[in-house]
């Protein structure tokens, strides 16, 4: 094996010519890059050149690491087809990526072990308590579905449990590829839901941590029509906001109104949202609590319509609660904001279909207060429960009542030994961070909930910066390119969805822009934040695969409009964003295992 | 077998950095487990594995980053690549598109590799790439995320490539002092093939490109040259992939003979007395292709056109990825001088 040394270029089989001489006529600007980026750390460092790239590997292990590479060649190269079905992790740990490959062709995945469950048994209906409530299902005999399709339920409330397909469900796609992946049998990633093969390194272990430096990231629409000005203007109000020169700022968000009123398209509508909330906060109108609980609900109803964003976090979390589960008898789901349920008849649905049959499902649905006293969170379970029952899957709802998370007491909500155990939590971590503790009690509660994954959804964005003109800013930024991405679902004239989901989430412009303190709630931080705050109390990532992203990415061509939706792989977590601006983050957890090796 | 593929492997271990024979045998496998024998794609996996980075309006290293769409209807995007000048921390919205302030600022209309179906612009190694281009060159460079084979075949990347153009021409903030854009094209592999042809019908057009420059730009041809036959899998490429990524390029039921693999082939058209623009012709001497752009480089110069061709010896494909050779600041420096030199 010829080892090189990284440093001696003119070595080996030649140098191209180049005198050493000529290095120290180079350019002062060349000369810099090149002591930059070469790696300052000896054996424990990681390959600077290799890490700017995209992949991280330990200048130790490089060898090990190219080893690992001819390996594969030589097996690649005699049966090209053996990794075809290989579900991939993470790959810019590299070493890990090869390794998993390796011990694939080594192991190959078992066919699949059909267990019998225990024949069904019947749960006692639980006590009703004060704030809460329960609804239980006692399925006759245990059949669950073998085919294949979806199953529709006719349901005429405001279900829609075509929304998202369950794994087993695959519709036509225009290319090939998924007719190719049909053929197999094997358990992977097209069969539902999906078996672990043996050796595949579901639990990966915490990426070396680097916490990289915040970026700034934007999409600019052709300049043409962004609204230049606009932008200007909006931004040149936000900082006399900042120093207080209120007579400047109302002068500008007049302005701002003015220039608004004749920009068409996306910007024009995000400026009037930030316009409106500039006045608002010029004018001290600070909202009350904006909407009842209720109407938020409906509001995000539409904006579950009218674009992916919604249906991939719950795809994507879905998937990693599939996987978590395996192949548990017992399962219990504990939804941090279960509002209408959307997420949930996709997994029973997958549930049901799961070779050996399913297990019996708890799902726990906390939510805030309604404004009626109708038991809100009681009506959805009672439509889990019919749905649970249809398809054959036992089924327990208790829903939850709390004002805030941080409220919940773990003991409350009865998590049973003998059960495997999900927390979910889609875009209600955020709001932990308006009071001080509330976030570190609501993670420790998780952790005393024993679960074996905590998925999380997240808007990634840094809304919670500690200046004001910086959040306005990074608001800007990512509003617009969300409105943005719902311009380009082409709905002309638009619908009432995409009306009340540009509400939706002017509301949510108005919360960031106007208030201040515990009302302000919308304080969205990036995964690398969430990384770092999730590292530290205690928990370590659980990778989502190739076969998530590409469920994901098939699910996007189904039911965006426009064409600018992208899934993107990120250090074992997936994000959607709208072309090259990410827009909210799936991760998965769990907690750290003391005694891995 | 083995032993042949041995040696082979030991070859390309032998004449570059050991992390540069990672990171290229790394895209080797990858690359291997996305080309089905059908001519079909794994596009899903490609993105899985394909490391991106964003944009970032934060000066790294005195260059920031932003991203434009140029074209709705096909969604396509460019990233843009600035000098910070000054020492702010970050830029808004309305500085991106700031006018350019020096005298004469070259920009690089920069075009991607990964043989027309790998890669992106916002793909980490062209995203570095593009920057070390900007901080060595002083150059603003325009990097075009065009679309791919084999969904999207002849000629749409090139359509890509001439919708950049005309934005950046029409850009008035990329202006010089003299109120003209001092275009000029750039690109490797795929990407150099997408500069020849998108100056060709700049020139058609009357669009000013002041040069080329193509970096182990990826041509082809029907017949099987010799470097093919000398260096087939020695070096990281095979003629096999070579011929995977032209079927799924080209027209169905065209050969390699075609004017878009091809451009002074049989079926070709010669250049001459039309004023195309000088080019800078990079080729690595292990790259198995050379016979082709060295072709395409006697091709230029038979055609009467301004041709420099730079031939580095021991260099294979991506030595430009890492700056950690000589070949690399050689390149730079070339290229630097090409563009500094309107004439």
């Amino acid at each position: 094996m010829n080892k090189r040394n990284r440093r001696d270029i003119s070595g080996g089989a030649g140098n191209g010519g180049i005198r050493k001489s000529d290095f120290q006529s180079m350019s002062s600007g060349k000369a810099k890059i090149w002591e930059e980026e070469q790696d300052a750390g000896g054996g424990g460092g990681v390959d600077e050149l290799l890490a700017v790239l995209g992949y991280k590997v330990k200048c130790s292990e490089m060898n090990d690491v190219a080893d690992k590479l001819e390996q594969l060649e030589m097996v690649m190269g005699a049966a090209p087809n053996l990794l075809c079905d290989t579900v991939h992790y993470n790959p810019s740990d590299l070493s890990g990526w090869l390794q998993s490959m390796l011990s694939e062709l080594n192991n190959p995945p078992n066919t699949l072990n059909y267990r019998m469950l225990q024949s069904h048994h019947i749960d006692d209906p639980l006590h009703v308590r004060a704030e809460s409530s329960s609804v239980t299902t006692n399925p006759q005999q245990q059949q669950f579905e073998t085919t294949q399709s979806a199953r529709i339920y006719d349901d005429d409330s405001e279900y829609d449990l075509r929304a998202i397909p369950g794994s087993a469900a695959y519709p036509q796609t225009q290319d090939g590829e998924l007719n190719r992946k049909r053929l197999k049998t094997s358990g992977g990633s097209n069969s539902a839901p999906p078996l672990l093969p043996s050796s595949s390194p579901i639990v990966g272990v915490a990426a070396a941590g680097t916490v990289s430096e915040p970026t700034r990231s934007i999409v600019l629409v052709d300049s043409h029509e962004t609204g230049v000005q606009l932008v200007h203007t909006l931004m040149a109000c936000a900082e006399a906001v900042q120093q207080d020169n209120l007579k400047l700022a109302d002068a500008l968000v007049k302005r701002v109104e003015l220039l608004a009123a004749s920009q068409a398209g996306a910007m024009g509508k995000v400026a009037t949202y930030f316009a409106e909330a500039l006045a608002r906060r010029i004018y001290k109108i600070y909202p009350q609590d904006c909407l009842d609980a209720s109407s938020s609900d409906i509001l995000q109803m539409h904006f579950y319509e009218t674009c992916p964003y919604l249906k991939f976090a719950h795809f994507t979390a879905n998937q990693a609660i599939l996987e978590a589960f395996a192949t548990a008898s017992k399962v219990h789901v504990i939804d941090f904001g279960l509002k209408q349920g959307m997420q949930w008849p996709a997994l029973i649905q997958a549930l049901a279909l799961r070779p050996g049959g399913p297990p019996a499902f708890r799902l726990t649905g906390i939510g805030p207060p309604q404004a009626d006293n109708m038991d809100a969170l009681q009506q959805v379970g009672w439509k889990l429960a019919q749905l649970a029952e249809a398809i054959g899957v036992e089924f327990q709802f208790r829903g939850f009542v709390a004002n805030s998370l941080a409220d919940i007491d773990p003991s409350m909500v009865d998590v049973r030994p003998d059960e495997a155990v999900a927390v979910n939590s889609v875009f209600e971590l955020h709001p932990m961070l308006a009071r001080p503790g509330a976030i570190d009690k609501v993670l420790s509660s998780i952790k005393s909930m024993k679960p074996k994954i905590f998925t999380i959804v997240e808007q990634e964005a840094n809304h919670n910066g500690p200046f004001f003109v910086e959040r306005f800013n990074e608001a800007l930024h990512y509003y617009s390119s969300l409105f943005d991405s719902l311009e380009g679902s082409g709905l002309v004239p638009p619908t009432q969805d995409l009306l009340m989901s540009e509400v939706y989430l002017g509301e949510q412009i108005c919360n960031v822009v106007a208030s201040d303190g515990a009302d302000r709630v919308e304080r969205h931080e990036t995964l690398t934040q969430w990384r770092a705050r999730m590292g530290m109390a205690g928990f370590e990532p659980v990778h989502l695969g190739s076969n998530a992203f590409r469920q994901a990415s098939m699910l996007l061509a189904l039911f965006a409009g426009g064409n600018g939706y992208r899934v993107e792989e990120n250090n074992g977590c997936l994000m959607l964003g709208w072309h090259t601006r990410p827009l909210i983050a799936t991760s998965a957890w769990q907690l750290i295992v003391s005694d891995s090796p | 077998m083995a032993a042949s593929n041995e040696v082979n492997l030991n070859e390309s271990k032998m004449v570059v950095p050991l992390n540069t024979w990672v990171l290229i045998s790394n895209f080797k496998l990858a690359y291997n487990l996305l080309r089905r024998p059908d001519g079909t794609f794994d596009r899903h996996l490609a993105e899985f594995l394909d490391r991106k980075v964003p944009a970032n309006t934060k000066p790294v290293l005195g260059v920031f980053s932003f991203d434009v769409i140029i074209d709705r209807s096909t969604s396509l995007l460019s990233r843009i690549y600035r000098s910070a000048d000054g020492e702010q921390p970050q830029l808004n919205i309305a500085d991106l598109e700031k006018p350019v302030t020096a005298e004469v600022v070259p920009v690089i209309i920069f075009f991607h590799g990964g043989s027309f179906a790998h890669s992106s612009a916002n793909s980490a190694i062209y995203d570095t790439l593009c920057r070390r281009l900007v901080a060595i060159c002083k150059v603003v460079v325009v990097s075009v995320n065009y679309r791919r084979a084999p969904e999207n075949r002849y000629p749409c990347a090139y359509d890509d490539g001439w919708a950049a153009l005309n934005w950046v021409n029409s850009s008035s903030w990329l202006q010089s002092k003299d109120s003209k854009v001092h275009i000029y094209l750039a690109g490797d592999s795929s990407g150099g093939n997408i500069v020849h042809h998108v100056a060709l019908r700049a020139v058609e057009s009357g669009i000013e490109v002041l040069g080329n420059i193509l970096l182990n730009p990826m041509f082809g041809g029907q017949e099987r040259t010799e470097s093919e036959k000398r260096l087939d899998g020695k070096y990281f490429v095979t003629i096999q992939d070579r011929d995977w990524y032209w079927r799924a390029f080209l027209p169905e039921g065209e050969d390699r003979d075609h004017p878009a693999c091809n451009p002074f082939g049989p079926k070709g058209n010669f250049l001459e007395g039309i004023k195309f623009p000088k080019s800078l012709v990079v080729v690595a001497s292990l790259d198995l292709i050379q016979d082709r752009q060295l072709a395409y480089v006697k091709g230029l110069e038979k055609a009467g056109q301004k041709v420099k061709l730079l031939y580095l010896e021991q260099a294979t494909i991506g030595f430009y990825l890492l700056p950690n050779n000589n070949h690399f600041y050689t390149v730079m420096d070339e290229i630097s001088n090409f563009v500094g030199s309107d004439c």
